[in-house]
């Protein structure tokens, strides 16, 4: 049966998440900082997850990570993705603290591990979105 | 702590056979199933006072039905006062039996249902199913923009797990093999014929370093369970079987804001059932432990104290796990074996472990089974719900 390149999907954004989209068009990794009790946070939330203040303004962060946990996707993907095989999907903590989902890119798939530290790039989705992965650091 | 303990009892269990029924309408595996259940229970189906149906996720129309009480009107049940339905994904059965529970020990009601039915086998495409789990309980925003889905996930643990442990892909193979033992002589399983390690190293690969047979497969299936007070259980059946703890931890609802992907919060949710109930991982005759993929029954066997961590793989490598081993795990064959059905997974792993201590397990009935400890995990793996269960209240 074949199946139909899908588009892919795009980040469904939460208002109060915008400023982060809106930086990443402009190639910036931001991410929220609770100025009462200093917690990191990502992703966006309404109050600071750990002591409830809605005191948070936007930092910007260094885009330097490490790769938390990884897999390389071979096959079976959603739908929209099967035009990407072989790609690797990853759990990234930023050296703010905070983890995200990414990809990883600019290397071969098979030379990813765990530990591995790795820096933000900013791939085009769309006009509208560019999204924040993450390469090896250049040595 | 919960004063649940000892309260109430399982009276009865149905279940259907998992697998492919195009012909079959989705209602058949939740009415067959109450209705075996109801007949299992001995008791005239009009002592049913409350029905808590669980989510289907294959057709929302159907939902609609089991939530605008279509299985209360099916069997004809007249004394039934609320139909309400109970969801929490992979954990809706262990939420169900805490809630029932506290219902009927409140007074509230005397005699509750759960029923579970879904058509995930023919009532959505191979790709459809993939596409539908690339995007149930997945963040829109942060996550299904990056290609994630549930073999990824589960590869992800599985990758950050090995890099702790050390643990090798055969012992992670071993878990399907064990689950398999257990299938072979489960007449409602889909998956019956013996399955080799080699047969699991050579599958597929589809997320490093997770393959196509660590996978479980969508089929359509159903069960039910009924739970009434332990009083009125010691006066209508031979065995009731006693809910004697309960644990549960809320972890996470997007998969990379877990700090611990390899652990989760199994070792507190135990401790809090084993604490409750008063029992051990020692005195336990059977795990039900919730599988959905190797490396998830892996993580709950040991951080329960079935193993030490990074331990586990050779004892399901070696035998311990399977049938007539020192430690019965997983007695259907998980949803590695049985098949998956959506929430249902965690369904029937509830109602085999009542049905072992009930002593009506048939060719794999674990001898002398007095005490059991079931586990069930919901979304991306966002919670740990352990449930210990007996035929003794110690």
């Amino acid at each position: 049966m074949d199946t139909p390149v899908k588009p892919k999907p795009v980040p469904v954004v939460n208002p109060w998440a915008k400023p982060f989209w809106d930086a990443a068009r402009e190639d910036k990794l931001v991410i929220q900082h609770c100025k009462d009790c200093g917690t990191n946070i990502f992703y966006p939330r309404i109050a600071c997850p750990n002591c409830f203040s809605d005191n948070i303004e936007w930092i910007q962060a260094s885009g330097k990570a490490t790769i938390y946990t990884y897999t390389v996707v071979e096959s079976n993907p959603p739908s929209a993705f099967i035009v990407d095989l072989p790609y690797v999907v990853a759990v990234v903590k930023l050296a703010e603290g905070v983890q995200m989902l990414s990809n990883i890119v600019g290397c071969k798939p098979q030379d990813v591990r765990c530990d591995m530290p790795v820096e933000v790039v900013f791939e085009t989705l769309n006009e509208e979105f560019k999204l924040p992965k993450f390469r090896p650091v250049s040595k | 702590m919960s004063k649940l303990k000892g309260k109430v009892a399982f009276i009865g269990i149905g279940e259907v056979p998992t697998g492919r029924f195009p012909e079959t309408a989705a209602i058949y595996h939740a009415i067959e199933s109450a209705k075996l259940a109801i007949r299992d229970a001995g008791i005239n189906k009009d002592e049913i006072d409350y029905v808590l149906p669980c989510a289907a996720l294959f057709s929302p129309a159907f939902n609609t039905e089991l939530v605008t009480c279509r299985i209360v009107e099916e069997l004809g049940l007249k004394n039934v006062k609320k139909n309400c339905q109970v969801f929490a994904g992979g954990s809706s059965s262990t939420c169900a039996t805490e809630i029932a529970a506290s219902l009927i020990n409140s007074g509230a009601a005397s005699t509750i249902l759960f029923v579970h039915a879904d058509r995930l086998g023919t009532g959505v495409s191979l790709q459809g199913g993939i596409d539908l789990f690339a995007q149930a309980g997945i963040s829109a925003e942060w996550e299904v923009p990056f290609g994630q889905h549930y073999s990824s996930i589960a590869a992800m643990s599985t990758m950050r797990y090995k890099h702790e442990t050390g643990c090798t892909d055969e012992q992670m193979a071993a878990v399907c093999v064990s689950n398999r033992k257990w299938a072979e002589l489960n007449p409602n399983a889909f998956f019956r014929k013996p399955l080799t390690l080699e047969e699991v190293m050579a599958s597929k690969m589809l997320s490093t370093p997770l393959r196509a047979k660590m996978s479980n497969m969508l089929f359509d299936g159903g069960c039910a369970f009924i739970i009434s007070s332990a009083e009125r259980a010691r006066a209508i059946t031979e065995k009731p079987v006693y809910l004697l703890g309960e644990g549960g931890v809320v972890t996470h609802f997007v998969f990379s804001q877990e700090s611990d992907v390899s652990r989760f919060g199994w070792a507190r949710a135990g401790k809090a059932a084993f604490e409750m109930a008063g029992l051990t991982p020692k005195d336990m005759d059977i795990a039900e432990i919730y599988d959905s993929y190797p490396i998830y029954q892996m993580i709950g066997f040991e951080e329960l104290g079935f193993a030490e961590r990074g331990q586990g793989g050779e004892m399901f490598l070696k035998g311990d796990t399977w049938p007539g081993g020192r430690m019965p795990t997983t007695t259907n064959g998980g949803m590695l074996s049985q098949g998956h059905t959506g929430a249902g997974g965690a369904c029937a792993l509830m109602v085999e472990t009542v049905r072992q201590l009930m002593g009506k397990a048939g060719d794999r009935q674990v001898k002398n089974a007095k005490f059991a400890v079931e586990t069930a995990v919901g979304g991306t793996y966002m919670d740990a719900q352990v449930t210990i269960l007996g035929t003794e209240i110690p």
